[in-house]
């Protein structure tokens, strides 16, 4: 694959495809680039201000330059008696409504600001942030880790994580040290919770599919066509018609709230498709190998395991891709039997925000830790894709 | 050929041991429950009401993020008296209420809207059952908890609404002051045009739920106009939402809330901006707009994002003025189960240590009379003062009508603003809310 691409030699006639591709890649990441930036931001400057400017240059130095280094200098001190290096003469100006009357006035029969013209209400503002951050008020840097901080332990405070603990008033479910990685309501445990639900869930329907495949390809038996038939036709029950029965049935044997539930209902919801396709493909292998395994004395379980299996892999593989990342991914059945119980990653990052939406700023962080997981999966595994997602649909 | 038959057997083995895992925890559950009344018979001055340590409520609420830390501050007294084990869930999500009732394994306990004391009336325990202390409510938080004569929900938090959010200081840096008429509000929003200030913010934007800031505008003037019975009679059903009282109410809003110059951006503004982000704009420097009509929950927006400003001085409110009555919202505590450690917890709430507790957690209001002189918030105490010195509580109608009455008007508002008509838009909720109150 790839001495083909090192071999093909660029052209005009693609460049519209180039184009068109590039193009939208562009819009693809654009939005994932600026929740990542997001994500490291403090939560005032994500309110404040979009994340394109965290290169910006820092607010209110080309104000400051304009209308007030000439008399106070580059870094405030010039004018001894008005230092606006001094914080306690800037704690004085809050906001621009505070600034302006004395931008107005006169010092010394002199209008303050001599021939410059006052600035407006939002270059004073913008003078006001640079003074802060010129007297060392504001020293809050415009990169924070507390947002991933926060949604891994699970902080729920009106501050953040490192600063309730450093003050010592952190809520009582919090230890201040490593144990709060698996705070329950923290998104470190949830990720060990959607571990513990996603691979057995993908495992168990894949494996067993892996059987139902062999067995409806090679295996002859009365009603093999009725029965696949059927297995197809399950495909078309939607999942959202089953909870409540499923609930009930769950309910009756303890099973509400616990993984082994949850494993079962995945297992019986992705097994249709994983038979269909993987009966599809193994169908589709060279008769000739099997019909001479046979012949040489091997069993249906050699046959499965020495040939069937090997062969199969990038079906397997492809797949469990796909399983995985639809289990991941799942809010709804999550919800529904695991609950609060053993909360997974889609419902932990539900709760970092209140219902009136405060705290969002975690929900970014949040969205890159749940994100992670898939992310290294496709990297990895992205060879499977394309032939996963052939498999089966030429029958040989 | 033999292993070709063991395969099956195999996967049944394991499919059997899975399920028997299971078994005993279910066996034992139901035990537990038929032990414990007999014990409560024993011990009747008891606070925990029998409940044993190691007793489970399951709890469902829409609460999450700080409000979830409130909460559990407010109930660790109680789960360290009486050893409650509490195993909560937090989603925004009705229909996960509703499969779980339909499914037959509801919550002990849910902490929802006052809608749903309506639609489980027939399968919630009613409070004086469970033991609830109703002497500790007034009687108007009392009455919308009652269902065809059975008191079945207990108000646990309220909010009021019927408040504009300010800067008192920059209201004294511009000569503004705080307007107690309707009509002086009226000339003091044109004092500000004239000026060329932008009087409000009234960003409006929820996701699905768009609408509901300007529905609670829209109630807050029909409060003004109209008063606390018409509202109460429009919940009735007495009288339509199509009303001649109701489109004045929103003709009074649409003025303001479809002009750049009452509100920032204008019709765009107010249907495209968060209702968070609108009410940042009034408190940002320098502010975009004057005032913000915000329920109570304002006020923490803005100290998480302004932590330098301070409460009075520099972000504050007044109530609606003129507006006979309040507006507010409450979330209502109804039981599925009665067992004794859910009659510990309502006891507890009902209690006036318990009210007390939850004002000092500063989680909103508590309509309990023993939050009275426990707030700690400033913000919380004025508001607290308001809701004690009511004439009138008018709930929230969107939260209160069922069905999909809040979701239409909803809809009316943005179409309405958006420019529809505006008699097509109140003819549709007319309709959702004979529908709803059939």
């Amino acid at each position: 694959m790839n001495k083909h691409q090192t071999t093909q030699k660029f052209s005009f006639k693609n460049l519209p495809v180039h184009i068109i591709l590039i193009g939208m890649c562009i819009i693809w990441l654009v939005p994932t680039i600026g929740l990542l930036v997001t994500s490291f931001r403090p939560v005032q400057d994500i309110n404040s201000s979009g994340w394109w400017t965290i290169f910006a240059k820092p607010k209110g130095a080309a104000e400051y330059q304009t209308y007030c280094a000439s008399c106070h200098g580059d870094d405030g001190t010039a004018l001894p008696e008005a230092d606006l290096s001094d914080p306690n003469l800037v704690a004085q100006y809050k906001r621009s409504f505070t600034l302006l009357p004395s931008l107005n006035s006169e010092i010394n029969g002199q209008p303050h600001m001599g021939s410059i013209s006052v600035p407006d209400e939002t270059q004073t503002a913008n003078i006001i942030a640079y003074m802060k951050r010129m007297s060392g008020i504001d020293s809050s840097s415009k990169i924070t880790l507390d947002n991933y901080i926060d949604a891994f332990t699970g902080y729920r405070g009106n501050n953040t994580y490192r600063a309730d603990c450093a003050s010592g008033n952190q809520s009582l479910d919090l230890y201040c040290d490593i144990r709060d990685l698996m705070n329950p309501r923290g998104m470190g445990r949830a990720f060990v919770n959607s571990l513990l639900v996603a691979i057995p869930s993908t495992i168990f329907p894949i494996f067993i599919a892996a059987f139902a495949a062999y067995a409806f390809s090679w295996m002859d038996f009365k009603g093999r066509q009725w029965l696949f038939a059927l297995l197809v036709g399950l495909q078309v029950v939607p999942l959202q018609m089953t909870l409540i029965p499923i609930s009930r049935l769950y309910a009756q044997l303890g099973l509400n709230g616990t993984f082994q539930g949850i494993w079962l209902f995945h297992t019986g919801f992705g097994l249709p498709y994983a038979i269909y396709l993987l009966r599809n493909f193994m169908g589709s292998l060279p008769k000739e190998v099997f019909e001479s395994a046979y012949i040489d004395g091997a069993s249906h379980w050699t046959a499965f395991r020495k040939l069937a299996m090997p062969l199969s892999v990038p079906a397997l593989a492809s797949l469990t891709i796909f399983q995985f990342l639809w289990i991941w991914n799942d809010l709804l059945v999550a919800l529904v039997f695991l609950g609060g119980e053993h909360p997974v990653l889609t419902y932990q990052i539900g709760n970092m925000v209140t219902s009136l939406g405060a705290g969002w700023q975690m929900l970014t962080a949040a969205a890159f830790i749940s994100m992670a997981l898939p992310m290294l999966v496709f990297l990895l595994l992205q060879k499977y894709f394309v032939r996963g997602m052939l498999a089966g649909s030429v029958k040989g | 050929m033999n292993k070709k038959f063991w395969l099956p057997i195999a996967l049944l083995a394991i499919f059997a041991m899975v399920l028997a895992a299971c078994k005993p925890a279910q066996e034992a559950a139901p035990a537990e429950e038929e032990a414990a009344p007999a014990e409560e018979a024993v011990v009747e001055e008891d606070p925990c009401m029998g409940a044993k340590p190691g007793d489970e409520i399951t709890l469902l609420y829409q609460w999450s993020g700080t409000e979830e830390e409130k909460l559990n501050a407010i109930l660790a007294p109680f789960v360290e008296q009486c050893g409650v084990v509490l195993k909560p869930e937090s989603t925004r999500d009705q229909a996960l209420l509703d499969t779980k009732v339909q499914a037959g394994t509801p919550p002990d306990v849910a902490f929802w809207n006052v809608a749903q004391l309506e639609q489980y009336k027939d399968i919630l325990i009613p409070m004086d059952t469970l033991g609830a202390n109703g002497d500790n409510y007034a009687d108007f938080f009392k009455d919308p908890g009652t269902i065809d004569g059975k008191w079945l929900g207990l108000p646990v938090k309220a909010d009021i609404k019927t408040i504009i959010w300010y800067s008192p200081a920059v209201f004294e840096a511009k000569g503004y002051t705080v307007p107690t008429t309707w009509d002086e509000l009226d000339a003091l929003v044109e004092q500000m045009v004239a000026n060329g200030d932008i009087p409000w913010s009234m960003g409006m934007e929820s996701g699905d739920a768009t609408g509901w800031t300007g529905s609670d505008f829209i109630q807050d003037i029909l409060l003004v106009q109209q008063g606390p019975e018409y509202v109460m009679g429009l919940i009735s059903g007495e009288i339509p939402y199509n009303d001649a009282g109701v489109k004045q109410a929103y003709e009074t809003y649409g003025k303001w809330a479809s002009n750049p110059v009452y509100t920032v951006g204008g019709a765009e503004g107010t249907l495209s901006t968060g209702f968070n982000d609108a009410i940042l704009k009034v408190f940002s420097d320098p502010p975009e707009a004057m005032m913000v009509k915000q329920s109570g929950f304002a006020g923490g927006t803005i100290a998480a994002q302004y932590p330098d400003l301070v409460y009075g001085t520099d972000y504050d409110f007044f109530p609606v003025p003129g507006a006979k009555g309040l507006q507010g919202g409450a979330d209502w505590l109804m039981a599925f189960n009665d067992t004794p450690a859910v009659r510990a917890l309502v006891a507890y709430l009902s209690s006036l240590e318990g009210g007390a507790n939850w004002a000092k957690a500063s989680f909103d209001l508590s309509p309990n009379k023993g939050a009275a002189g426990n707030y700690v918030d400033p913000a919380l105490i004025k508001k607290g003062e308001a809701l004690a010195n009511t004439t009138g509580f008018t709930p929230d109608l969107g939260d209160t009508i069922p069905g999909g009455f809040g979701s239409a008007e909803w809809a009316a508002i943005v179409s309405y603003v958006n420019g529809g008509d505006l008699d097509a838009a109140l003819d549709s909720v007319a309709q959702a809310q004979a529908e709803a109150l059939k």
